[in-house]
């Protein structure tokens, strides 16, 4: 059985909550209209206060510009941005992945020179793993990196990269040296590309959603100097498994349909009928739990534990319910009625979302077979 | 006390009661209570050990060693009314006894769980904090929940004493459904396990069900679902003393509900027909799971009294209600 440690936020992140909520009301003139989706809002203006606040890259040393908080600290943070629906999309990759990845394996030279951009909020980063031919079977990425004198040459493509058309950089997943046989794991390395001075070809992609915000990129002889390689050539496949957990436990896998759960309250009001109360009460029953499971796997983090199968857990029940939710509001509305607009308008977006909501990070099954290891049954 | 020391409390009281309950809560047990039959010597051996003074005054324990000791019951399907024991010795006083609670209807207090078995009966209601206490007990009528477990009617004479349970947040009824929900976590759990240990086992189409991907996804929600609701039920417990309790009980009886309702589906299915037989244990423990879902609030019920709380601070306060803070 899997439990999830008792631990609750410390007093000192609390208090760092009300910092959070004075800064979004300092800065609300940014925001727009709120949309708790972590992918949706984009704003260099924001990211950049919110660095200059030390709010990016919040876990890191401060000799690179971090602020050596805890995990704690780093969820109140990042579930109030989301839970205000601030644009957090610019840096969002960068601090939660990328910039953790950069500091586990990358050289001290990488970590001096990318580090201090991310955390003042300047510089934005895109994954590099899925392609055409290769979605939830990392291992057989066929784009290649070609040792030559000076640096790597690219050849292939990756797809589904999130903002690669306006960030600064990708670290991509690549083959270094061929697989061993049946052993596909080794000979995979990670990358880092300047997407704006490197020469690789950017070509957006529009979603069902109306947004362009993912894209397919072309390498074609693309020379990278020598020192991009991430960590040891080779050693892609472990480095890119451990970025991943940091990527499944946070709120931002349960957050995302939170504003339609707002706008349902507001338009049913202080008497709600008891249909309606029950919605309200599911939904933020299911969501009190899921804050808990997340702060339990935030503690895990802070005692440098493995959390791959725990943030597993919370993405799989996560995703869940950021598509239960709006579904529950809009059964329990009639479709005559009044004064539904600002709800409406919350669900339509989040519902369009819905899809990608257990498929982007590892889909639904990538995190089934996840947990099933984690039970012993494979 | 020191955090090591109550730590080391804990663990041996769940230690302790992992293996009472484990040596003596088997099949026959649990066939013979859903008959009717109380189980005396069960009964004999938590009085022996103590345990039915946890969470009493005076007795060292509170209210994280109670509801612990109920998850570990709630594991066993251990057949006594050790929730409403525990809780009327905590509330009244202790008694050597056993107690049980049920809802306060005038003249009757109705779902009592071993009403029959019981020597003091409380009589509760859920937004009260009077109750009624009857000390020579009449079971007026007999029944029993979906899981065989009995619930009796139990009259209330003329000049039953009444008194008030004084709690610092929550009321007896929200502990009540808390104690279903830690004891449907535990149950859950234990769901969990059969599922698990009868996946590794049984093999069809010359392997085992546990390599089959449709069997792991399932036994993965599952444990998603239990690993959601035994959170959610520490954390409620967790909450006990603090202004948070009424909100923290409510998720909880919800999540442990909608968990029973996922998981006592998905294990019978992996079970197939033997699971659906009397003769299999697994009954014992979904069937409690689903029951409980009803005892002190179903999840409609407590969604909309949490919902009621949210909808009365507003739409833009929702996220602090959520957070508490």
């Amino acid at each position: 059985m899997l439990e999830l440690d008792r631990v609750s936020l410390p007093e000192s992140s609390e208090a760092l909550r009300v910092d959070a909520r004075a800064f979004l009301q300092q800065h609300r003139d940014l925001i727009g209209e709120p949309n708790s989706d972590f992918t949706t809002g984009h704003s260099p203006e924001f990211s950049a206060a919110l660095g200059a606040r030390g709010w990016i890259g919040m876990t890191w040393p401060k000799s690179f510009g971090g602020s050596e908080r805890t995990f704690f600290d780093r969820y109140v943070v990042t579930e109030e941005l989301l839970a205000a629906g601030a644009p957090v999309s610019a840096h969002w990759i960068a601090d939660r992945q990328s910039g953790s990845l950069l500091l586990k394996f990358g050289s001290e030279k990488q970590k001096q020179t990318y580090l201090p951009a991310i955390t003042r909020g300047e510089s934005y980063f895109s994954i590099g793993m899925s392609e055409p031919n290769t979605g939830s079977d990392l291992a057989s990425v066929r784009t290649a990196a070609k040792k030559v004198d000076g640096g790597w040459v690219i050849n292939g493509s990756k797809i589904w990269t999130t903002d690669a058309h306006r960030n600064h950089f990708l670290i991509a997943l690549v083959r270094t040296s061929p697989a061993q046989g049946e052993n596909r794991h080794v000979g995979l390395s990670q990358i880092i590309v300047d997407l704006r001075n490197d020469g690789a070809q950017v070509r957006p992609i529009r979603n069902m959603a109306g947004g362009e915000d993912f894209n397919e990129i072309v390498f074609q002889d693309v020379l990278v100097p020598e020192d991009r390689i991430v960590g040891e050539a080779g050693n892609g496949w472990k480095q890119v498994t451990s970025e991943l957990s940091y990527e499944r436990s946070g709120p931002e896998r349960f957050l995302s349909a939170f504003r339609v759960l707002v706008e349902f309250v507001r338009l049913v009001g202080p008497n709600p009928l008891p249909h309606e109360a029950a919605v309200i009460g599911r939904a933020a029953g299911h969501l009190m739990t899921l804050r808990k499971m997340s702060a339990s796997v935030a503690g895990m983090l802070n005692q440098g534990k493995q959390v791959d199968v725990e943030a597993a857990l919370v993405k799989e029940l996560g995703n869940n319910y950021e598509k239960l939710l709006p579904e529950m509001t809009r059964l329990a509305l009639s479709s005559n009625r009044s004064g539904r607009a600002a709800w409406r308008s919350a669900f339509e977006q989040t519902q369009l979302l819905s899809p990608s909501f257990t498929l982007r990070g590892g889909t639904r099954e990538i995190l089934r077979g996840v947990i099933a290891r984690g039970l012993g049954l494979r | 006390m020191s955090d090591n020391n109550m730590n080391e409390q804990l663990s041996i009281i769940i230690d302790t009661a992992n293996r009472l309950f484990g040596d003596s809560v088997d099949k026959g047990l649990l066939d013979a209570a859903e008959r009717g039959e109380f189980a005396q010597s069960l009964w004999a051996s938590v009085v022996a050990t103590g345990f039915h003074a946890v969470g009493s005054k005076d007795s060292g324990t509170g209210v994280v060693e109670l509801f612990a000791l109920l998850d570990v019951a709630g594991r066993h399907a251990a057949p006594l009314p050790l929730a409403e024991t525990l809780l009327a010795n905590a509330w009244v006083g202790l008694s050597e006894g056993v107690s049980s609670i049920g809802l306060w209807e005038g003249q009757r207090i109705t779902d009592v769980p071993w009403g029959r078995s019981s020597t003091r009966v409380i009589g509760i209601r859920p937004d009260s904090a009077e109750c009624v206490i009857v000390e020579q007990v009449e079971v007026i009528e007999r029944s029993a929940n979906l899981a065989g477990e009995p619930r009796d009617v139990v009259r209330v004479p003329e000049g039953a004493s009444r008194h008030t349970i004084r709690l610092n947040h929550g009321n007896a009824w929200s502990q009540l459904a808390l104690a279903r929900a830690v004891q449907t976590a535990g149950a859950l759990s234990t769901v969990l396990d059969i599922a698990l240990q009868y996946a590794g086992e049984r093999e069809q189409f010359g392997r085992s069900l546990s390599k089959f991907q449709a069997i792991q996804h399932s036994l993965a929600v599952q444990a998603a679902e239990v690993a959601a609701a035994r959170r959610a039920a520490t954390g409620a417990v967790d909450a006990l003393d603090t202004p948070r309790a009424a909100a923290e009980i409510a998720a909880a009886k919800i999540r442990a509900g909608d968990a029973a309702t996922m998981v006592g589906e998905a294990a019978h299915q992996v079970l197939g027909a033997i699971g659906y037989t009397h003769e299999h244990r697994l009954h014992h423990f979904t069937r409690r799971a689903w029951a409980w879902r009803d005892e002190f609030g179903n999840e409609f019920d407590w969604q909309r009294s949490l919902g009621a709380m949210i909808a009365g601070v507003g739409a833009d306060h929702v996220w602090s209600f959520v957070t508490g803070r």
